[in-house]
């Protein structure tokens, strides 16, 4: 099931440096690349059908055609490697085991969309990570890949490592712009779009790096070779990441479309010690919880996500054994995104303090059937009324656990006399 | 979250050393805006010191030519700044989903037990700070321990064990 | 003007203004949109979300609009159920961790959270958990005082500080409902603009450490004015109130809006120049240092008037345009040299390119339109042999040292008309009290040469005549408020073919050429 597209050279020693790389054909595309016409790359882009890899699977070159032509500002790349979504951990790999097939995705969307300048968002807990792809950063710089230039071409690309300092919301395109200029996280209205007035006012692209990554092999075979993995509208291969209670969780490059239940089992040993499977989240903790019977019809692409009302996302699969106490997973994620809340707009500032206090109170024992309906009402009252969806990360999952597991969350009140006195 | 608002003074003016001094000055060139410098100078502080105490912010600010409110906001925002001196070997432990999922409570008390610090402390003889942290994006090898900037995959408490007698 | 356009607010037409955010457009139609963090003055920000409307047939659907720019044709939802859903849970989400303060707060009365619960809310809080508790009494400097917990986080004082006043003094720290206003340990505000924070900001969690429980201001009457702080004219509300048998006082100075003179703000030294309306005052007349009663004094003073041989009249560069003009034809009459000299009041450089003037007189522009001498010499040679000054509330004390002006006036009898008991009024023979600007109505003309009428605002128990009564008990021909009008309609080409009450009431430029103009 598994296949090697993105992570051809994961397992070739040192391909990490610049002439193992190089070797195996890094930066073999640029003299193609430097000799089409930047919108003829960006048309190959959209053919191949690349969806954002990063959780919100916009298609990749529609994204780059938005950008206003002419305006005298430079144009930005920003790329998106904050990967804090909890159940995310793919990108890193890219960083540290082939940074230089990044780099050259880089050169290749700069080209594209008239872009000099890459800012690279990389999280500040990736230490060992954002030492890896300075590393290789400056291999590329020493042998002319990147500054003026780049491959002999006349073309200059270049690239700044921008650390976070430990914001989830910053993954946020907008949050992670206004981190780059300086400001805290947090996400801007839109419009304006990042296309038309992003980094520093000017018009800017935003990808994720495993977007990135996956440009040389676009560029190498074309749209067809991309296209002829995954599904009609979910192209492609992606670096999933299966955890939780499964007995070999890891990462692992798969086409788009695979049964998830079956992948769980055949690519992750499926559910550990020998237990019941409860629920699995699908792509991130963000997305709604599946249960078993749900699981069963979904295969590993967008349609099919959206069609079971949760989502793709960044391809996070987390397997939940019947061990699992819901009430406190879900007081887990509140925790988490209460946490990373930026705090700029009322709902999700006040509201998700106040989910969390609520369910801390269910947890305690001193909770009320008021309470649980509290609960789920919020999730209602803060979703889509939020400057971003950081509140809706939180409020999606939560309400699927609370519909779907309901009766475990009506255990933990079911003792106080309160409940007797609910009205709804 | 909780208030981050108390901030330390050291009572006596700081400065860059030569070598943070020479790489603000190499990455300021790398930004248009001088603003954008206000996270990386964060770093630079960190770097040296290993925390950020009120005279640092202020000299970032100064440095940087910006308002000192405006460090102040980025040097709270975001959390991996530390805003008092730390232990001398700094245990973040992952306590989101996954890691949750396959034991992370197990690892934090015992260190509790064993060290006698709960997340937040700082030991008695200053060896050690603990912190629990949200996802650090190793869920396939969790639970995940970062001690001084390192990763720590797969940890259980037998290997904590191991590595807590390899730190000085 | 801009153009209009049409569109819908719940399904009716309206005309609005192209050009404009919704917030503005629709309002400028009398229709509320509620918001908190945007003001016209700072831009939209967008993170209340109580202005949040429904756009039918929009993408998207619902929209902040104070970020919504009004268009031909859009069809805004303001009384839909959704939208009244809305408005009700982002209140619901602004009260839960908002501390009770309401009794012990400056703000009640004139705060948006009180306003919109009323008309958005009205319903039982439902926080069974304890709220989030932050910093209150914090003094910011400027004597501003800070509560964290009332803040709603809207952010317009930080974005006052940073776009205005450019200081940049205050930040919001922390991130989630951590989140708090604060300024750096140690730099505290320090503009000269900062109190405007405190009518900026929508609760009370900035406050003025000069108005902090002093009064209620559901009590306070609120009468329009100009501060006389300096040459710029803001326009303020003077908001006062005469508590049971006490007497009718100044509480405050708050700006007032005009986008030809000071725009939304005011300094702080003019928005706290109303004490100088309540203190140091003149109130009783005197004469040789023994109070007598006041027409008893206008009868001595014209005795003396009378028996002096050669006699000078000084004007204060803070009087109206009118009561300039009846001194200078009483000065005419008594074949007096009048003279406005009041260099004092000029504190060169202290001026900013804001709104502060190094001028701190009111009508500077006035003196030089009605053709009064302010020169050094001409004051000096006015007095040179003279037996008797009248004085009409110029405080010579600012222009000269009190050894100087002692020696300048040796030998003259001095009537001091004035409103503040000043050094320089001890040393006259006779005081008149007069009535302050804010008990007066009258006409000033700024250093931008906009003239401007302001009506009475305060009626003090004692309710004191102002210098055009005064100079007219002395004999001057303009006794009248029509007189005085059409004596200054000689003198200023704009209010020729205008009635009193045709002013326009946020000013009337006068061309610049007018000032060269001066008609004698």
């Amino acid at each position: 099931m598994e296949v090697k597209i993105l992570s051809a050279k994961f397992d070739i020693k040192d391909a990490h440096k610049i002439k193992v790389a190089k070797k195996h054909g890094a930066y073999s595309t640029l003299d193609k690349l430097f000799s089409m016409p930047p919108e003829d790359v960006i048309e190959l882009v959209k053919e191949s059908g690349l969806r954002g890899r990063g959780g919100a699977g916009f298609p990749s070159g529609v994204k780059w055609s938005f950008l206003p032509k002419d305006t005298g500002k430079p144009v930005y790349l920003a790329v998106n490697s904050d990967e804090s979504e909890p159940a995310t951990f793919k990108d890193r790999y890219i960083l540290v085991k082939d940074p230089h097939m990044m780099i050259e995705g880089i050169i290749i969307c700069s080209y594209a969309i008239g872009s000099h300048d890459t800012y690279i968002y990389i999280r500040g807990e990736y230490t060992t990570q954002v030492k890896a792809l300075q590393a290789a950063i400056d291999e590329a710089y020493a042998a002319g890949y990147l500054g003026d230039k780049v491959g002999g071409h006349d073309y200059t690309v270049n690239v700044t490592v921008h650390r976070g300092a430990g914001a989830y919301v910053c993954g946020e395109e907008t949050a992670l712009l206004e981190s780059i200029e300086g400001k805290k996280g947090q996400p801007r209205s839109k419009p304006p779009f990042p296309a038309v007035a992003g980094l520093y006012g000017c018009p800017t692209i935003i990808n994720n790096v495993q977007s990135i990554a996956s440009l040389p092999f676009i560029l190498e075979n074309g749209a067809e070779a991309y296209k002829a993995y995954g599904t009609e509208k979910s192209a492609g291969t992606h670096l999933f990441g299966i955890s939780g209670h499964v007995e070999k969780p890891g990462m692992y490059e798969l086409p788009l479309g695979l049964p998830l239940l079956e992948v769980i089992d055949k690519v992750a040993g499926g559910v550990w010690k020998g237990r019941k499977l409860k629920g699995v989240i699908p792509g991130g903790s963000s997305t709604p919880v599946l249960l078993p019977e749900e699981a069963k019809t979904v295969t590993l692409d967008y349609e099919s996500m959206a069609a079971h009302k949760t989502m793709f996302g960044s391809g996070g699969i987390v397997v939940l054994d019947e061990t699992v106490d819901i009430v406190q997973l879900v007081k887990n994620l509140i925790d988490f995104y209460h946490h990373e809340s930026c705090g700029q707009c009322t709902p999700c500032r006040e509201g998700l303090g106040w989910m969390l206090k609520i369910i801390k109170k269910i947890l305690s024992g001193d909770g009320t059937m008021v309470d649980l309906n509290l609960l789920r009402e919020l999730c209602d009252n803060i979703e889509l009324k939020t400057v971003c969806v950081l509140s809706a990360a939180c409020t999606m999952p939560v309400r699927s656990y609370l519909d779907k597991f309901r009766h475990e969350f009506e255990a933990y009140v079911a003792n106080n006399d309160s409940s007797a006195a609910e009205a709804k | 979250m909780s208030d981050r608002s108390q901030l330390i003074s050291t009572g006596t003016p700081f400065q860059f050393d030569k070598e943070r001094d020479a790489e603000f000055e190499r990455l300021i060139k790398r930004y248009p805006t001088r603003e954008s410098m206000i996270l990386p100078a964060l770093w630079l502080i960190q770097e040296q010191e290993g925390w950020i105490s009120q005279e640092a912010m202020a000299y970032a600010a100064d440095r940087i030519g910006t308002f000192a409110s405006k460090v102040y906001e980025a040097a709270t925002f975001y959390t991996m700044y530390n805003l008092h001196p730390m232990g001398k070997n700094h245990i973040c432990i992952c306590r989101t989903l996954s890691c949750w999922l396959r034991g992370k409570q197990e690892i934090v008390d015992y260190l509790n037990n064993e060290i006698g610090i709960k997340p937040g402390e700082i030991s008695e003889d200053g060896k050690y700070s603990l912190e629990e942290v949200e996802c650090l994006g190793h869920c396939g090898t969790a639970p995940v321990v970062q001690v001084n900037g390192e990763f720590h995959e797969n940890m259980d408490v037998d290997k904590l064990k191991s590595l807590l007698a390899t730190l000085k | 003007m801009a153009d209009k356009i049409k569109l819908f607010v719940n399904g009716v037409e309206v005309e609005v203004e192209s050009g404009k955010n919704l917030i503005d457009a629709i309002g400028a139609v009398g229709i509320e949109i509620p918001h908190l963090c945007y003001h016209p003055a700072l831009g939209a920000d967008g993170n209340c979300r109580m202005c949040l409307v429904g756009i039918e047939d929009g993408r998207p659907p619902l929209v902040p609009a104070c970020k919504t720019p009004a268009q031909e044709g859009l069809k805004v939802l303001l009384d839909a159920e959704h939208i009244k859903k809305i408005q009700h849970d982002v209140m619901e989400f602004e009260l839960i961790n908002h501390p009770i303060d309401c009794p012990v707060c400056d703000q009640a009365g004139e705060c948006k959270l009180q306003d919109y619960y009323m008309s958005y809310d009205q319903v039982d809080s439902r926080m069974t958990v304890p709220q989030v508790t932050k910093g209150k009494k914090m003094d910011f400097g400027a004597g501003v005082v800070h509560d964290q917990e009332r803040c709603v986080v809207c952010g317009r004082c930080v974005r006052f500080c940073r776009q205005i006043t450019k200081t940049g003094e205050l930040g919001i720290i922390n991130r989630t409902d951590d989140a708090r206003v604060n300024i750096f340990p140690g730099r505290p505000l320090n503009n000269r603009y900062a109190l405007n924070v405190v009518d900026l900001c929508p609760v009370g969690a900035m406050t003025s450490k000069d108005f902090r429980f002093k009064q209620r201001v559901w009590f306070l009457k609120k009468a329009p004015g100009i501060c006389h702080g300096c040459a710029k004219g803001c326009n303020i509300t003077i908001e006062h109130n005469r508590e049971k048998y006490k007497d009718d006082v100044i509480y405050r100075f708050r700006p007032r809006k005009n986008d030809q003179v000071n725009g939304y703000f005011i300094c702080d030294a003019g928005r706290l120049s109303y004490k100088a309306e309540n203190e140091g005052r003149l109130t009783e007349a005197r004469l040789s240092n023994k109070a007598i009663p006041v027409d008893e004094i206008l009868t001595a003073a014209s005795k003396e008037i009378e028996r002096a041989e050669k006699t000078a009249v000084i004007v204060s560069p803070n009087c109206s345009l009118e009561q300039m003009i009846a001194v200078k034809a009483l000065a005419e009459k008594l074949g007096a040299s009048l003279s406005g000299f009041s260099d004092g009041y000029i504190k060169s450089g202290d001026g900013d390119d804001f709104l502060i003037q190094d001028d701190k007189a009111a009508n500077r522009t006035g003196l030089t339109l009605l053709g009064i001498d302010s020169s050094k010499q001409g004051f000096e040679a006015a007095v040179q042999g003279a037996k008797l000054l009248i004085n009409f509330d110029n405080d010579l004390g600012l222009s000269y040292e009190e050894g100087a002006l002692k020696k300048l006036l040796q030998g003259i009898k001095i009537i001091a008309i004035t409103s503040h008991d000043t050094d320089c009024v001890k040393m006259a023979e006779m005081a008149i009290p007069v009535a302050s600007y804010s008990e007066y109505a009258g006409s000033v003309i700024n250093c931008d040469n906009i003239l401007q009428t302001f009506g009475k605002a305060v009626t003090k128990n004692n309710d004191l005549a102002d210098i055009c009564a005064i100079a007219a008990g002395l004999g001057s021909p303009l006794a009248s408020p029509e007189e005085r009008f059409s004596a200054l309609q000689e003198c200023i080409g704009a209010l020729k073919d205008l009635e009193p009450d045709q002013i326009p009431a946020k000013g009337l430029k006068l061309n610049d050429s007018e000032a060269a103009n001066v008609t004698v």
